[in-house]
């Protein structure tokens, strides 16, 4: 259900960088979601439809590049991907562990005419 | 053409928490995001939590919910500042809503500002407000596997109370279960099982919330 607020939150921006270019129509927007901060791309996609419908951004493409959880081993100074949850490092068992993946949300670029 | 824009989306809500952030810095205001399921027991720890702190630490509450005031009413025949915001369709309070209800409550009265969101386990994990710490309860009658099917909130947990452990034998809930879950998502978070009924557990929920608030003040209290 938080969708909603991050659609208004992702047309705001984007309606902010367009407006800078003088832009009449924005076309596309690339947004990088990490798989911790648990967004539904249907649900988003559907909201966004919904905010934007009477904006310059109303039938843009919203695509979703989602990022899977990675971590970083302070113990053995290794990186891995992290699959259902186990914040454990594969090679030294070390639980001391800095998510350097999963938690983005941000809006990459977008494509304006 | 393409532009790059490289923004958090969430920007808006960050800047507007950490100016909330900032105030309850200025004011000695330890703040807590209280978050869970419906029904798990947010109001009912405020109310047991009231009774063990009175004349020590003086509270305040922020309430999220979609509609009514009750639980701003339960929590004020305590003698307790409480403000309700009714967030109508939303799901989770976010840090706007919080700095809308700032105004209404005298900081400088306050320790402990308790930031009680909407009953949900997804969403209000999402949106900062300000806090200090987010800290959740899971009650037994929920089941141990919800670490695994919601992690994000576990994740960014200081603390889990687990509630309702005087109905543990009417369920199959194993606490080992729940306690391995919740470290598996994070190593670092506290455990306390409680029970709001009985009061089982609430003297070390109070020893917790009080050692909290003396790192934040380093013991000076402004009472």
């Amino acid at each position: 259900m938080h969708e909603m607020g991050i659609a208004q939150n992702i047309l705001d921006i984007a309606l902010s960088a367009a407006g800078k270019e003088g832009a009449s129509k924005i076309t596309r927007i690339n947004l990088v979601a990490g798989e911790l901060r648990g967004i539904v791309p249907l649900q988003l996609t559907f909201c966004f439809g919904l905010v934007s419908k009477d904006t310059i951004a109303g039938g843009a493409y919203l695509n979703i590049d989602e990022v899977p959880v990675s971590g970083h081993c302070d113990g053995c100074n290794s990186d891995f991907s992290i699959k259902e949850y186990e914040y454990v490092c594969p090679k030294c068992g070390s639980t001391k562990i800095q998510l350097i993946g999963g938690t983005e949300l941000s809006i990459k670029d977008i494509e304006i005419e | 053409m393409k532009i790059n824009v490289m923004q958090d989306v969430l920007q808006a809500n960050d800047r507007i928490a950490e100016e909330n952030r900032q105030l309850f810095e200025e004011k000695h205001n330890l703040v807590l995001n209280l978050m869970s399921s419906p029904g798990a027991g947010k109001t009912s720890l405020l109310e047991r939590t009231a009774e063990r702190v009175a004349g020590k630490l003086r509270l305040g509450v922020i309430v999220g919910d979609i509609e009514t005031t009750r639980d701003a009413d339960r929590i004020g025949k305590f003698n307790i500042p409480a403000i309700q915001l009714t967030t109508g369709t939303a799901c989770h309070l976010d840090a706007n809503m919080v700095a809308s209800a700032l105004p209404h409550l005298k900081l400088d009265n306050i320790d402990i500002l308790v930031v009680e969101n909407v009953g949900n386990l997804v969403c209000p994990a999402e949106f900062i407000v300000g806090e200090d710490y987010k800290i959740m309860i899971l009650s037994v009658t929920e089941g141990d596997e919800k670490p695994l099917k919601y992690p994000l909130m576990f994740r960014e947990s200081a603390l889990m109370l687990i509630n309702k452990i005087d109905l543990l034998q009417y369920t199959n809930f194993s606490l080992k279960e729940a306690r391995a879950n919740a470290l598996k998502i994070n190593p670092d978070i506290d455990i306390i099982e409680i029970s709001c009924t009985n009061g089982a557990g609430l003297d070390e929920w109070v020893s917790w919330l009080t050692a909290k608030h003396r790192d934040k003040t380093g013991g000076a209290g402004h009472a």
